[in-house]
């Protein structure tokens, strides 16, 4: 697979503040790639560096191989944060000058504003939009030309959620026809829903990488008591069915291994003669799973 | 590419408002001259204003006379630029494919078009009145002293130049438009009083750039009007000596414009856009 993006010991700190340290990413062709991490963690960052926004304290980037060049973004559509327009030119005016600045004639622009649902207000004032219509006219412009490579930060942000819904629809349709995303959100669903990859960042610091599938994999959870719960407890620890049991106000809380049902702990618990009065299984949900990922030590 | 930075210009300014309405007061301001100066001719007898728009004078006057529009000029860059902190738009523009270097090479362009265009007004106006007051036109007169407008254009570039390095440096545009006005009318002019026993006084910066466009001795010529009416027809304006030599003047001019310019540069590259 083609190297698009990669990301080697990228340092960066504001005055007091690091705000990624040493961080290491390979993002490669067709891949739908999530930078996941909660508010301040160092996507924004890390983006605004590889789309030449910001210069690093120490490391390198490379896009396409190759080493980094303004030329390279014209063939990438980036949304960094929220998008900035000239607010007194009007949509198709603001959109022609992306065209000028890539080197493509003014053909394609009509065709995003009608993806971003702005077609009507392309004669509008830039200032005269809502919110969610600026976000919407950053994503036209990301698409602008049909870049290979789309970097979006937080491309929802202050969206309605039917706007959600239809950004989300958007990219993920330039996923399916094999463009390479770089999506940067604190939003585990939305990563999920439209990434195969993702990286998890914490205090600008890489804490894990891989496809969504393993990282974000769901454990099967239940609680449950009996009788004699720390004589069940002892039982279950070496009978090779669940991962983990720790005790929350006088319940046992299991980790199932994989495949593994709660009826077949229901019946295991039977042979040692231990009645089970409560079961529930709780799915751990992706949210909680995230959020101790990325927790304090 | 080139060109299409300039075009990117062009909508931005084109449709920015305080952009037409400075513009549109420098037109008017050049248009009021062509009306305004004969009129007042007819109120003071004997001297005549429109001995002034005679061939080849007139390069030499209206040179003088139109040098303070520049800073309008200057004001116009320092308005475009600082917007574009303001919008956070030349971070758009970087997002884009467009280079640090290509930032400032657009905004320099803009400069050098707005000078053009500036000279090239200066000249027709100039052409207009004198064709207009002349007695007698020949070639040899009309266009002696053209070469003036060569350092109205010297003077046009180091205006925006200043405005612009301003503009880089505040990048907040109320500060960058007072900061450039007080340079022009309050700190170089003190500064040349206070500098007044000293040599030193011609090399400001302000002072180098308007003795770009030096003042022509108007005086002396009502003065031999007035002594003997019909020998006016053959004088022609003097520019009062002062200052530094013509040939050093331009040198330092041209020396403040490459440090602005190279100031802008190293500006340009570090700036944060975020």
């Amino acid at each position: 697979m083609n190297e698009i993006l990669s990301i080697q010991g990228l340092s960066k700190s504001y005055k007091s503040v690091q705000a990624i340290r040493k961080l290491n990413l390979q993002i490669s062709e067709g891949q739908a790639y999530g930078i996941l991490g909660p508010n301040g963690s160092g996507k924004t960052t890390t983006l605004s560096i590889v789309t030449g926004i910001l210069r690093q304290d120490e490391g390198s980037f490379s896009w396409f191989g190759e080493t980094p060049e303004a030329s390279q973004r014209k063939s990438i559509g980036s949304l960094i944060e929220t998008p900035h327009f000239y607010p007194y030119l009007n949509l198709e005016k603001n959109l022609r000058i992306i065209c000028d600045i890539k080197g493509m004639d003014y053909r394609d622009i009509h065709r995003v504003l009608q993806k971003a649902k702005l077609y009507e207000r392309r004669r509008s004032r830039f200032s005269t939009l809502s919110l969610g219509m600026k976000q919407r006219l950053g994503i036209a412009a990301a698409l602008l030309g049909d870049p290979r490579v789309l970097v979006l930060d937080e491309p929802t942000n202050g969206l309605d959620p039917e706007g959600i819904a239809e950004v989300r629809e958007v990219v993920l349709e330039q996923v399916k026809q094999g463009k390479t995303l770089i999506l940067a959100s604190h939003i585990l669903s939305e990563v999920e829903k439209i990434c195969n990859h993702v990286a998890i960042l914490k205090k600008g610091e890489l804490l894990a990488d891989g496809p969504v599938k393993e990282l974000l994999a769901e454990d099967e959870i239940i609680e449950l008591s009996c009788n004699k719960n720390e004589v069940l407890k002892a039982k279950l620890e070496n009978s090779g069915l669940v991962k983990e049991i720790e005790t929350e106000n006088g319940l046992l809380v299991l980790t199932l291994n994989e495949k593994v049902t709660p009826s077949e702990i229901n019946a295991f618990a039977f042979e040692q003669n231990l009645v089970i009065h409560h079961l529930l299984s709780r799915k751990r949900s992706l949210e909680s799973q995230f959020l101790e990922l990325v927790k304090e030590e | 590419m080139i060109r299409r930075l300039l075009h990117i210009e062009q909508i931005k300014l084109l449709n920015y408002n305080p952009f037409r309405i400075t513009l549109g007061i420098y037109f008017l301001a050049f248009a009021l001259g062509l009306l305004i100066y004969p009129a007042i001719d007819k109120e003071i007898p004997v001297i005549s204003l429109s001995d002034l728009f005679r061939f080849p004078d007139v390069w030499l006057f209206l040179t003088w006379i139109t040098e303070p529009y520049n800073i309008l000029l200057a004001l116009v860059i320092i308005m475009i630029t600082t917007k574009e902190f303001n919008n956070h738009t030349f971070k758009t523009q970087l997002i884009f494919g467009l280079s640090r270097n290509e930032l400032l090479l657009q905004k320099l362009m803009l400069v050098v078009v707005l000078a053009l265009f500036a000279t090239l007004l200066l000249g027709a106006t100039s052409l207009t009145l004198g064709l207009i007051y002349s007695y007698k036109i020949t070639f040899k007169i009309a266009l002696d002293n053209t070469y003036t407008l060569l350092r109205y254009f010297l003077s046009s570039f180091a205006y925006m130049s200043f405005g612009l390095l301003i503009a880089l440096l505040i990048k907040n545009t109320a500060m960058s438009l007072l900061t450039f006005l007080a340079f022009r009318t309050f700190v170089d002019p003190v500064l040349f009083l206070i500098l007044r026993k000293s040599e030193v006084k011609w090399y400001l910066p302000m002072r180098t750039t308007t003795q770009l466009t030096p003042v022509p001795n108007v005086i002396e010529i009502f003065q031999k009007k007035l002594n003997s009416p019909e020998s006016i027809d053959e004088s022609t304006l003097e520019i009062i000596p002062e200052g530094l030599p013509d040939w050093l003047n331009i040198l330092m001019v041209l020396l403040y414009m490459g440090l602005a310019i190279l100031a802008s540069y190293r500006l340009m590259q570090r700036r944060r856009f975020v």
